[in-house]
């Protein structure tokens, strides 16, 4: 298997505990020792800046970074689909339109009742 | 006037002059005199309103506010900037305080104009200032991306106030805002006066902003280091609502047909930039947008014309600006620690910094405009004159002040209450420094409860 040893007390994975072996191919068995000993590495670089003492900065997360990247940066990756444009017709256009009909009658109304005389304070 | 304008000029030698040991208490020193020699414009007495009057400026009832504001806020702007400034080299530190003082000037220039081409180049003169702060100061790679922005959104949006000024020059011989009140109307072919009733007021809508032009304001918030974030949130967006108010008065009769798309789209902004706010994962962009969703509010007050409504308008600008530049500060308290602006990365505050967490509260409340701080008298004002313009608008504000009051919560218990991250370093306890910068904020927020007459501008009474 690969030379990953893990501490004493860890537990295996679950793909890894010989108990569940007998119906795993040998070729599973070396791909999933390989993820783990991927795993147990960037565990050992996390624990290692994380008791590092003379360590001033956050511990970078690059997957956080790709995360907030993506919430940031929507409109690079923006396509023109079916759902994206009725969302936007919905959100953004319909409601100028109607707002603007709802505000215009609403005050052509009153301002008619206004001159008629109708209008009660 | 001069006895604040000399001093503001003057704070440029002293930056380059003072040796680097007394830089900046000297500059402070001297901001913090110009700022409390400000307030004395407060006192308007005369009959007209307008005082400090000479032939180019002036105060009146409706500058005066924001006036004080803008000479308020440099020596905050120097207080936050301290930190993050101390380890440049000492030319670049003085290039700052240069650029930040430059900026100084030209606001109150151009809230002082009388006459309204002195108010347009100083309005694009602050451009300035704030694009050199923002492109070479700030953090990221995308502050170019944003100085872009920045500078061709709101130059596209005042070329054409540049051409309508000079028509209105033409017809009325001045463009004094002493005598425009009283010139006759521009009368132009139908289609034309609705171009130059949109060209008058599309560069201050960009600029206040309004919903479908306020892409610039997020990028330029949050690439800009924490002064020209100040600076941007409290004054510059105002500049955009004084425009407004004061172009008003000469578009009377077009304004009331042509102010219907854009009262539409103020409002529905308020509802969908706040959404945003609830959406967003970094702290800089989420305070950017809930300044989009207030200014839409104060273009709706603005917009109908009505004493409220300006009233309104105008104290919800001076409370906003308090308010969202406090938010920035924290901010940046918090980005001067982890050097990140995600939310997630910066939660669980009040356990390591209690204190910051009532400044925190403090401003929170403020910007969900709580009683009975002048936030709340500014949204009220506009809710009730937007309601006697149009019932339906109630809907629209009601879910609005519901959605601010959502996303302040959401701000204060995303980066006070939590777990605190558990690689989270011993953060260096809150500077006596930023609990100063916060209570320079808030204290005059909370002093103007008391009289909140000071900012009512034309109708105080």
């Amino acid at each position: 298997m690969a030379d990953y040893r893990e501490a004493p007390l860890a537990t295996r994975p679950k793909t890894l505990d010989p108990n569940e072996y007998f119906n795993l191919s040998p070729d599973y068995r070396r791909a999933e020792a390989e993820r783990a000993a991927l795993r147990a590495g960037l565990k050992r670089q996390y624990q290692l800046q994380l008791n590092n003492p003379h360590r001033k900065e956050l511990i970078e997360d690059p997957a956080l970074n790709r995360w907030v990247y993506a919430r940031a940066n929507p409109y690079n990756h923006f396509k023109a689909t079916k759902k994206t444009s009725l969302l936007g017709a919905l959100f953004g256009v319909a409601p100028l339109f109607i707002l603007y009909y709802v505000f215009k009658t609403d005050r052509v109304r009153s301002f008619n009742w206004m001159c008629a005389g109708l209008w009660v304070c | 006037m001069l006895k604040i304008l000399i001093p503001t000029l003057f704070l440029l030698p002293t930056t380059w002059l003072t040796s680097s040991k007394w830089l900046w208490p000297t500059a402070l020193t001297q901001s913090m005199l110009i700022a409390l020699g400000s307030i004395t414009w407060l006192n308007n007495t005369t009959d007209t309103g307008w005082t400090a009057l000479n032939s180019y400026i002036g105060t009146d009832p409706l500058s005066t506010p924001l006036l004080v504001l803008s000479c308020w806020l440099l020596p905050l702007m120097l207080l936050a900037s301290q930190n993050h400034l101390s380890s440049e080299p000492m030319n670049r530190q003085r290039m700052y305080i240069t650029l930040l003082a430059t900026l100084q000037l030209f606001l109150i220039l151009a809230f002082g104009a009388t006459e309204m081409i002195m108010f347009y180049v100083m309005f694009e003169a602050t451009l300035i200032p704030t694009l050199l702060v923002i492109t070479r100061w700030g953090n990221q790679t995308e502050r170019l991306n944003a100085g872009t922005y920045f500078l061709f959104y709101t130059l596209a949006g005042s070329l054409p106030l540049l051409v309508a000024l000079l028509m209105l020059q033409n017809s009325t011989g001045t463009l004094s805002l002493l005598i425009i009140p009283y010139a006759k109307p521009l009368l132009l072919m139908p289609f034309g006066s609705k171009i130059w009733w949109a060209a008058c007021m599309i560069a201050f809508l960009v600029k206040m902003p309004l919903y479908g032009m306020h892409l610039w304001l997020p990028k330029a918030h949050v690439e800009a280091p924490v002064a020209g974030s100040m600076v941007l949130a409290a004054v510059l967006l105002k500049l955009g609502g004084y425009g407004m108010m004061r172009l008003m008065i000469v578009l009377d009769p077009l304004s009331k047909e042509m102010v219907y798309p854009f009262i539409v789209l103020a409002l529905w902004g308020v509802i969908m930039t706040g959404s945003i706010c609830l959406r967003q994962t970094d702290l800089k962009s989420l305070i950017a947008y809930s300044s989009v969703s207030h200014m839409g509010l104060v273009a709706g007050g603005i917009l109908i014309q009505t004493p409220w409504g300006f009233t309104g308008a105008l104290i919800l600008m001076i409370a906003h600006g308090l308010a969202s530049s406090a938010l920035f500060c924290l901010a940046n308290t918090n980005y001067e620690r982890t050097h990140s602006r995600t939310m997630l990365l910066a939660r669980g505050l009040q356990i390591a910094l209690p204190l910051m967490t009532t400044w925190w509260f403090i401003a929170s409340l403020a910007n969900l405009a709580l009683p009975p701080l002048p936030n709340l008298m500014g949204e009220l004002m506009i809710l009730t004159s937007l309601f006697n313009w149009s019932a339906w608008t109630l809907i629209l504000t009601g879910i609005g002040t519901l959605i601010t009051a959502a996303y302040s919560l959401y701000m204060f218990l995303m980066s006070q209450r939590g777990p605190l991250p558990q690689h989270m370093l011993a953060l260096p306890p809150s500077y006596t420094r930023e609990h100063l910068l916060m209570a320079l904020h808030l204290i005059p927020l909370l002093l103007i409860i008391l009289k909140p007459a000071l900012l009512w501008g034309w109708f105080a009474c």
